[in-house]
């Protein structure tokens, strides 16, 4: 009998070994599958740049005085430098796996300090300057030098001159910024429009409304919106939300506030399930001990039982934040699928995640930046749920 | 007359079809301890609740007859309920303090009466608290949580809090029912400190409390009041063969 237990106990006990080590086999392979393809585009650059590259015509004026810096003794073998004009060019890959030419050095006395902005007259600002893309100098006597010819003919090219007609070069583009930008932006709208109602329905629906068949109707169909595929919030968002901001503001197609609109909608029935939830452990014994002091409804509600639910209303928004950072279906009709560096509230631009979705839909998919930003959204995910676990224990520690 | 804080007349209470309190008659002396004994579910609770009316949140609760306070049926239609509980404060069975700092929960009912006066409230904070023989254990720490508090001090701050209010009735229900025997005498002396100002209603399970502190007492059974006298009468010479039974711990 006491052997039958012991195998019995024994077989309990690997499943929830077995079950839980298949979760965990599950989650790394993502993680090693992200990190192994997105790894190697990852650097900071990518967060603060541009996604769109800037390409300028530098001319120059007849060079007096040349470059009289030695080859620096940092560059690496890779790069080559020109003595006369005390810049050097070294051959990379950029985030699409094109081969580039990129600045790797530009000496002090460079006369390339001088050059113009041929196409503007305001030049102020304008400098060629490391980690800016070279595509071609073009010479006055002499073929130009393109980008396909790789480093060393460029270099070659330029020093033996002594002027020339003009640089192309660009910004290194394939940047990020604008997408990380819009996703702050949506998630802080959204809670902005989310955030207020579902918690002031929770109440409603927990403290205030009584049980009877109208309040029980709202409550199922609360249920229900959460089973709703979010594209189908995606087409409401194209239909209601999109119209109606394009109507009453400067917005001339899908935009941000249509998006974060649309995701509030989809966020509600979560908030207000887990407002609830949170606002059904706050003990009786606490509205009680508050109404029998004298206070009404009203104040034992808002002083006593909602900062008690409090930690779990915070939970509502970690949830509530990682929904709108994950979603992408209901975004791309809601807030479109064009990747901008500007990012204005009205205007059109993409979030993480449906930059995720764009850029695996063009030909061929770019799977490497894909990862990169899958990686960086995870980060995003990651400090967001230290901050609010740190501001929740802030709350505990203070009352319990 | 005069001295009647409470007037109960013909009292019935029904939960649903349950019928818990039974045509009850009561008076509740100013200035009095009065005990309300009697077996688990005899309605000795539930007629505690009547009186600030917190029965009002128990939906199926229906109440006939009238509770009088002063002279006014608090169940009239009309009746200021606010009002009433400012007036009859309660404490309950288990320890419940506001998860908020031990200055905050006494301030909480003048709060929320509209008090807004920073001295007034550290005044009524410190008197509460003394009243309730709290201050010399809380003082230097009256920021920290309450929940901190041991259960004996979580219940004297519960009587702080009620005080706070200047009721002139104080409910208490099974108050020291969750506490060990040295925080139950501590609440007891304080019980009998603020017989002075207050009048009290204490619903116990033990007999000899209800001997210690109390100057009437009142026998439950089934949803009966089956004898309301002084407590020395009732516990040396009961009217009632069912009180008797109960009192020398024959059933119950």
């Amino acid at each position: 009998m006491s052997n039958k237990r012991k195998r019995v106990d024994f077989i309990y006990q690997a499943i929830t070994y077995i079950a839980s080590s298949i979760s965990v086999i599950v989650l790394s392979m993502i993680f090693i599958y992200v990190f192994s393809n997105g790894s190697g585009l990852l650097n900071w650059g990518l967060v603060v740049n541009d996604y769109h590259a800037q390409f300028y015509n530098g001319g120059i004026d007849p060079v007096t005085e040349f470059s009289t810096t030695d080859r620096p003794a940092s560059l690496g073998d890779e790069s080559y430098y020109s003595e006369r004009w005390g810049v050097a060019f070294s051959e990379d890959i950029d985030r699409e796996g094109k081969t580039i030419i990129v600045v790797d050095y530009v000496a002090p006395d460079s006369p390339l300090h001088d050059m113009f902005d041929k196409n503007n007259d305001v030049n102020e600002d304008f400098a060629i300057i490391r980690g800016n893309v070279v595509e071609s100098i073009k010479f006055y006597d002499k073929n130009s030098a393109l980008a396909v010819q790789g480093a060393e003919h460029m270099i070659n090219e330029l020093d033996t001159e002594n002027e020339f007609r003009e640089i192309v070069f660009s910004s290194l583009g394939g940047g990020i910024r604008g997408s990380i930008v819009t996703t702050l932006y949506v998630i802080g709208m959204t809670l902005v429009f989310a955030l207020p109602i579902g918690i002031f329905t929770a109440i409603y629906l927990n403290e205030f409304a009584k049980v009877n068949r109208v309040t029980n109707t709202l409550r199922s169909m609360i249920e229900v919106l959460t089973g709703v595929p979010s594209i189908i919030f995606g087409l409401m968002g194209l239909a209601v939300f999109v119209p109606l901001t394009v109507r009453y503001t400067s917005a001339d197609s899908a935009n941000l506030v249509s998006g974060s609109l649309t995701l509030a909608v989809i966020l509600l029935p979560v908030v207000i399930r887990a407002t609830e939830e949170s606002l059904k452990v706050v003990p009786d014994d606490f509205r009680f001990a508050s109404l029998a002091l004298g206070a009404n409804k009203t104040q034992t509600t808002f002083k006593v039982v909602l900062p008690s639910a409090l930690p779990g209303i915070l939970t509502a928004t970690l949830l509530a934040i990682g929904r709108i950072i994950g979603e992408s279906a209901a975004l791309i009709f809601a807030i479109g699928t064009a990747v901008k560096d500007d990012i204005s509230i009205f205007g059109k631009s993409t979030t993480l995640a449906v930059h995720i979705w764009s850029l695996m839909t063009d030909e061929p998919a770019n799977i490497e930046l894909a990862s990169t930003i899958a990686i960086i959204i995870l980060i995003i995910v990651l400090i967001l749920n230290i901050t609010v676990k740190l501001i929740s224990r802030r709350f505990t520690k203070r009352f319990q | 007359m005069k001295n009647n804080v409470f007037n109960i007349k013909n009292l019935d209470l029904f939960y649903g079809s349950f019928q818990a309190l039974k045509d009850i008659n009561l008076t509740i002396e100013k200035n009095k301890v009065t005990a309300l004994i009697g077996p688990s579910g005899c309605g000795k609770s539930t007629f505690l609740r009547c009186l600030n009316r917190m029965n009002d949140l128990i939906d199926i609760c229906k109440i006939d007859g009238e509770v009088e306070y002063h002279g006014d049926n608090v169940y009239e239609k009309g009746h200021d309920v606010i009002n009433l509980r400012t007036k009859v404060g309660m404490v309950f069975q288990k320890p419940n303090p506001f998860p908020m700092t031990i200055y905050d929960n006494v301030a909480y009912g003048p709060r929320c009466q509209g008090l807004k006066d920073k001295s007034k409230l550290d005044e009524i904070v410190e008197t509460s608290l003394k009243n309730a023989a709290l201050w010399e254990e809380v003082k230097d720490r009256l920021k920290d949580s309450a929940m901190g508090l041991s259960g004996g001090q979580q219940q004297r701050l519960c009587i702080a809090r009620a005080i706070a209010m200047e009721p002139e009735v104080i409910l208490m229900d099974e108050p020291t029912s969750a506490l060990d025997p040295i925080a139950t005498l501590k609440i007891e002396e304080l019980i009998n400190d603020l017989k002075e100002n207050y009048t009290i209603v204490i619903v116990t399970h033990s007999m000899q409390q209800a001997a210690r502190i109390s100057d009437y007492t009142a026998f439950f059974l089934m949803g009966d009041l089956i004898e309301f006298d002084q407590t020395d009468k009732i516990f040396t010479q009961p009217k009632f063969k069912q009180t008797e039974d109960y009192i020398t711990g024959r059933f119950g």
